[in-house]
């Protein structure tokens, strides 16, 4: 193997900047899964919905994919309260299995609207003004996460349902805010990527995967967590890519999945913590 | 509008609750005056718990109903309770141990309308627990017990209820802690608020209320002024080891 430090530079570089989308791609799937206990698996067809939002917003009415982003995240947001509402929440108290196979027939819904979205399509890549929202983003919801009353709201109803309730917290409301917001964020991950990759209708699943890995490398629920973690991965599969080719960089994704998972199951910032006794 | 006389004053009727098919209160009636201190004793299992739970919404009962301030709570919800001005201090204190004590506090402000005088509110609060202050910015969990008790009163008081529930607030305290808290707690009922106290100590309870309740495997088996309760000789024997029996609780669990 041929060691160039520019080249080993430029992996670094790429990978930091791509590790920023991760991270976005993968905010809202921790919140959710780290808030609502829900692993959404229809997390990577928001991402695609926005991705493809994005691209009409474009292409017909040539509005600048960075401006169009608000616009992006606001139509998810609409789209994933009444979603968790009216529909995940009559499983919420149903085992983990059900909220599965619900969020998975949602994936598969969604996803069945792909004839009437077009073919692949690569926009002038500006992934440094990408990875700078992605880390805005980042920012803005830890701030609403830890600077808020909707944010401490959101916590609470995490940490302890019915001590929430206690306090007159509307949990039903505080967590399709939670479904919405990650919802709006993932819509934001796809615009991001609408802006440096290919986008195609399948591409959601790949995007739920790469959320669960992140998630397993920062802990979940956590913003500097799932920023930590995208940047890792971002970093690991653009050095896998440069050194052993580019089929291998979901293979080394799941590798290290798996061995978060066995080492250190709470993620590498995650922590879980109860009063004892 | 409140019927003139009810105000702050909590009836519950004929209540039947439980989880699922197990029946846990049979029958269970019970009132709480304006400006009252009631302890509500009895075993392990009871059901005391259980009844604190159907008055601030958390469960609702089978049958009976729960009235404060003259209106019907009964099939309302929690949020909408402690809205009419009932706060749960609830058994293991149930702070949120990731958030600081700050936001704990803030969070028992939720429900409030007037949103001006919480700060007001705060600094009343921290002014009977002193200790808080300086354990502001400092997550939940960090606290001592007895820390930890004073917040989750506290953090129930920044609701400003008339009537506040707390269940077991010495369990795992030493003597002096508790003796802080119930003074504090006598301090609330000279201002106006009505009290529930579910208290595994129950020298300590009687001591401190104006009334009890004895509640054993789901009914009120006793009831009468405190001090009448402390020298009854089945309270004496049962439960304030005077005679044979032990009042140890060995089992006793926090969630
Ligand atoms: N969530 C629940 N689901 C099922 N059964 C429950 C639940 N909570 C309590 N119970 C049962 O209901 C009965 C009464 O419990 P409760 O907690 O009200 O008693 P308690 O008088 O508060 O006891 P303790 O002194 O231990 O706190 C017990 O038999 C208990 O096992
Ligand atoms: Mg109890």
């Amino acid at each position: 193997m041929i060691f160039n430090t520019d080249v080993a530079l430029q992996n670094a570089v790429n990978g930091l900047l791509i590790g920023g989308t991760y991270a976005t791609v993968s905010l809202g799937f921790s919140l959710v899964w780290g808030i609502l206990n829900i692993v959404n698996l229809a997390h990577g067809a928001f991402v695609m919905l926005g991705a493809y939002e994005t691209y009409w917003l474009f292409t017909l009415y040539h509005v600048d994919p960075l401006a169009s982003l608000p616009l992006t995240a606001a139509a998810l947001f609409a789209l994933g309260y009444p979603i968790q509402r009216y529909v995940i929440n009559l499983v919420i108290r149903a085992s983990f299995l059900v909220t599965f196979l619900l969020t998975f027939g949602l994936e598969l819904l969604i996803n069945s609207g792909r004839s009437l979205l077009l073919g692949p399509v690569v926009l002038p890549l500006v992934r440094v003004a990408t990875f700078a929202v992605a880390v805005a983003v980042a920012i803005l919801l830890h701030l609403l996460l830890t600077r808020t009353r909707l944010g401490s709201a959101i916590r609470a109803t995490a940490s302890d349902q019915e001590a929430a309730r206690l306090m007159g917290i509307p949990i039903a409301h505080v967590y399709a805010l939670t479904f919405g917001i990650a919802a709006a964020t993932a819509a934001i991950a796809g615009g991001l990527i609408s802006l440096s990759f290919p986008i195609y209708p399948a591409m959601d699943a790949g995007y739920t995967f790469i959320g669960f890995v992140v998630c397993a490398l920062g802990g979940l629920g956590s913003v500097p967590g799932a920023l930590l973690g995208g940047v890792i991965l971002g970093l690991l599969q653009t050095y896998t890519a440069a050194w052993l080719g580019p089929n291998y960089d979901n293979l080394v994704a799941f590798a290290v999945l798996i061995l978060i998972l066995l080492l250190r199951p709470a993620g590498l910032l995650g922590r879980v913590q109860r009063f004892r006794g | 509008m409140t019927p003139a006389g009810l105000e702050g004053v909590l009836r519950a009727e004929h209540l039947d609750a439980g989880y699922g098919s197990v029946q846990v209160l049979w029958d269970v009636s019970l009132e709480v005056r304006r400006g009252e201190v009631v302890a509500l004793i009895g075993p392990n299992g009871a059901g005391k718990s259980t009844l604190l739970r159907v008055v601030s919404g958390l469960l609702r009962p089978r049958r009976g109903a729960v009235t404060f301030d003259g209106r019907e709570i009964t099939r309302r919800t929690p949020e909408e309770i402690v809205r009419l001005g009932i706060a749960h201090v609830p058994q293991g204190r149930r702070l949120f141990p990731d958030l600081t004590v700050a936001e704990n506090l803030m969070l028992g402000a939720y429900a409030r309308a007037d949103r001006a005088q919480v700060a007001g509110d705060l600094d009343r609060v921290l002014a009977l627990f002193p200790v808080l202050r300086e354990r502001l910015a400092l997550p939940a969990i960090q606290l001592s017990g007895g820390e930890q008790q004073m917040a989750a009163l506290g953090r129930a008081l920044m609701a400003r209820p008339r009537l506040l529930l707390i269940d077991e607030p010495s369990l795992g305290l030493g003597p002096i802690v508790v003796q802080a808290l119930m003074e504090v707690i006598g301090d609330l009922r000279r201002g106006g608020t009505s009290v529930l106290l579910v208290e595994q100590d129950v020298g300590v309870a009687l001591a401190h209320a104006d009334r009890g309740y004895v509640l054993e495997t789901g009914r009120i088996t006793l009831t009468d002024r405190a001090e009448a309760l402390l020298g009854h000789a089945a309270i004496r024997a049962a439960y304030l080891g005077l005679a044979v029996g032990d009042v140890g609780r060995p089992g006793s669990q926090d969630r």
